[in-house]
């Protein structure tokens, strides 16, 4: 019989390549955040850069913003990962670098070359801009998202790697052994499982946007090979949303690998643990219909399908997640820091960003609501005060000065400032979505307009918190590398 | 090894010759190459396959010393990746029915340049190495197959557009179920290669 007591693991500072990730995610993670201000604005009227900008913006703050999240998630994953098993530092770089490749190319598309097709790339728009781009910005921004998945999928394959040599396979690496025989307690620490779904699912996922990337871009230069739309549709949104779903699998080993250090309480692999994570490698590759309930023409067997393991997907890992930290806090006599408090209030943002989604979810709500800002609404709550508060806390975590070191008073102001500021930000999608908004419009009726102006003030209280929380992490880039316990040991241990 | 040793060495060449000399003769290879989806992937990835097993019949200092004169595993992987290329072009398999030479440089260089060298490199690839080959084969193959599927025209002057239309949708299932069982060994075995503590990476194992 398994049992579980907590092991105390001295505290390993960042390496430099998971510091340079973090860096290049906090400079374009805020410039992609004032890109998403400006579009706001300009749909409240506060400001007037006209459609052409309006979409050229929302192109870059789509698939930017899709970028940076899979790379902090992936600096998350690694850190931690690598205290497990052994990972190739230079492919970890290598990912880096061609990412930043990508990015150049497609910042030349949107910006030098006009592209503003959205993220989506939906065929068979980029090949038919009526003038609007040119053929070579088209497939500039497509081969750019080619190049960053090249590096992701070489990053995953040395995951994989590491994870079959020190395990023996993904199937141990997922817990198998424990979850479906005896469970003798040495099923692999949740970090572990995490980035073995990770790798499974993101595999899987760029291989399927890379083969309709290249058939689109065949059809970019020699139209007469005609792509079927609806098919190419579900590729991009299998890839798409595999891809951005699993950037937050990557950021909750923070949650997973750093509370337990702060309240000493171990975070258990049990069989519901494993269980929940197998069902999500399965479940989180069939959850995309959801996207597609409006395309009538797929068979309605998939669009069901969609509906019910849309249902079945928002729970499992959230919910072991959710119990497994309020087990791991209840009692403990936690003492609340920056980091902490991010990577609980994560939790929070996590399981109320997903309740939107659960309710566009469902087929007769989504024909009315899912064109509208309520599904912004929806990944802006389950991103910003799910993800990437926890790529925050992670960040304060890995600068906090000493174990017992005190946040000052603007670090707090600017934790509610940016619980407060995405809170309000991410209702007024929300109710603007209630209230018939749509979604990717540059200009909007007289009666969107308060939304947008109240969504725009809070999103400005949300960049400045951000602010504060990057130039404090950058500001401390220097303790950031070092080995040294950082957690703050609960009242109940430290007494 | 127990592969390696003599008798067993020359049993299974003998039959790998027969084989050889079988799918040449032209009884058979009318009947494989009469259609695109036979042709494409009954007939050439047997060559391949009469390559792989071919080399690994060979004593492994052979190979080692093969791959040691070649220049290592990364020039391996590149012949095989290019001729593996070269023989999915249209024209290559029209060339194949029409010219004699062509014929016979497919029945030398799939077994020599594909088979044989994937398995010299096979031993001293890592998981990354390997998954790179599989991602690239499998990804190749299934874009090649939707263009098969959706192409306007006939890219193959002598098979028909429905054969062709058949290939494609051959290669699609063929790439889907490839990349199935690839991640099942991946699951379940982890694939053996030199990182491999328990296996010393003899690279017996082809994922």
């Amino acid at each position: 019989m398994a049992s579980y007591t907590y092991t105390a693991t001295p505290d390993q500072g960042a390496k430099a390549g998971v510091l340079a990730y973090l860096v290049v995610s906090a400079v374009v993670l805020l410039l992609m955040m004032l890109f998403g201000l400006l579009m706001r604005m300009e749909q409240a009227q506060f400001i007037s850069i006209g459609g052409l900008w309006f979409y050229k913006l929302m192109t870059l703050h789509g698939a930017g913003m899709v970028g940076i999240v899979a790379l902090a998630g992936a600096s998350i994953m690694w850190h931690f990962l690598r205290q497990y098993v052994e990972l190739t530092t230079s492919i970890f770089i290598a990912n880096l670098v061609i990412f930043l490749i990508g990015v150049v190319m497609i910042l030349a598309s949107v910006l030098l070359g006009d592209f503003h097709a959205a993220w989506t790339f939906l065929f068979p728009l980029p090949g038919n801009s009526m003038g609007m781009w040119s053929q070579g910005a088209a497939a500039l921004f497509m081969g750019g998202l080619l190049v960053i998945g090249v590096g992701f999928v070489l990053l995953h394959l040395d995951i994989a790697r590491a994870i079959i040599k020190n395990y023996g396979g993904l199937g141990r690496g997922l817990g198998w052994p424990q979850l479906f025989g005896p469970d003798d307690g040495n099923a692999p620490p949740p970090a572990v499982v995490a980035s073995t779904m990770v790798t499974i699912v993101n595999l899987i996922g760029l291989v399927v946007g890379a083969s309709i990337l290249i058939m689109m871009l065949v059809n970019l230069y020699v139209p007469t090979f005609e792509i079927d739309a609806l098919l190419a549709k579900g590729m991009i949104y299998f890839f798409g949303h595999v891809f951005i779903n699993a950037v937050i699998y990557m950021a909750v080993i923070a949650v997973y690998e750093i509370l337990p250090r702060y309240t000493q309480r171990p975070w258990k692999s049990n069989k519901v643990f494993l269980a929940s994570w197998t069902a999500s490698t399965i479940m989180v590759m069939f959850i995309f219909p959801h996207h597609l309930l409006m395309d009538y023409a797929f068979p309605k067997w998939f669009l069901i399908m969609g509906h019910i393991i849309g249902y079945l997907n928002t729970f499992p890992i959230l919910i072991v997640t959710g119990y497994g930290a309020m087990m791991i806090v209840y009692r403990s006599g936690i003492r609340w820091d920056m980091c902490s408090r991010l990577l609980f209030v994560s939790l929070f943002g996590w399981a109320v960003g997903a309740m939107p989604a659960f309710i566009d979810g469902t087929i007769t709500v989504n024909y009315v609501m899912h064109n509208t800002l309520w599904v912004p609404g929806h990944f802006h709550t389950y991103l910003i005060l799910g993800m990437v508060a926890m790529v925050f806390g992670f960040m304060y975590y890995l600068g906090k000065p000493d174990e017992n070191a005190k946040d000052s008073p603007i670090d707090i102001a600017a934790f509610w400032g940016f619980v407060v500021g995405t809170m309000g930000f991410t209702m007024s999608f929300l109710y603007g979505g209630k209230e018939g908004a749509a979604r990717r419009y540059a200009e909007h009726l007289p009666e969107w307009i308060p939304y947008d102006r109240l969504g725009s003030y809070f999103a400005a209280l949300l960049i400045a918190s951000v602010l504060v929380f990057i130039f404090r992490f950058l500001t401390r880039l220097g303790l950031a590398g070092r080995d040294y316990q950082r957690a703050s040991l609960a009242r109940s241990i430290a007494t | 090894m127990k592969r390696t040793s003599s008798p067993y060495a020359v049993r299974m060449g003998f039959g790998l010759g027969i084989s050889y000399l079988f799918l040449a003769t032209p009884m058979v290879r009318d009947w494989m190459e009469a259609s695109m989806s036979r042709h494409m992937l009954v007939q050439m990835p047997l060559l391949v396959v009469i390559g792989i097993v071919a080399c690994r019949l060979l004593p492994a200092h052979w190979q080692n010393s093969v791959l040691a004169r070649v220049g290592g595993s990364i020039p391996c992987v590149v012949v095989a990746l290019f001729a593996s290329s070269y023989w999915m072009l249209p024209r290559a398999l029209d060339a194949a029915l029409n010219d004699p030479l062509a014929e016979m440089a497919k029945f030398l260089s799939l077994p020599l340049l594909v088979g044989f060298p994937l398995v010299l490199a096979w031993r001293r690839l890592t998981l990354i190495g390997r998954g790179f080959v599989w991602t690239n084969f499998i990804s190749m193959l299934a874009v090649l197959g939707w263009l098969y599927i959706v192409a306007p025209v006939r890219v193959c002057n002598s098979y028909l557009v429905n054969d062709q239309e058949t290939a494609g949708w051959y290669m699609v299932i063929a790439s889907v179920l490839l990349f199935l069982w690839w991640l099942g060994t991946l699951l379940v075995g982890g694939g053996v290669g030199p990182d491999k503590p328990d296996r010393n990476g003899t690279g017996t194992k082809l994922a």
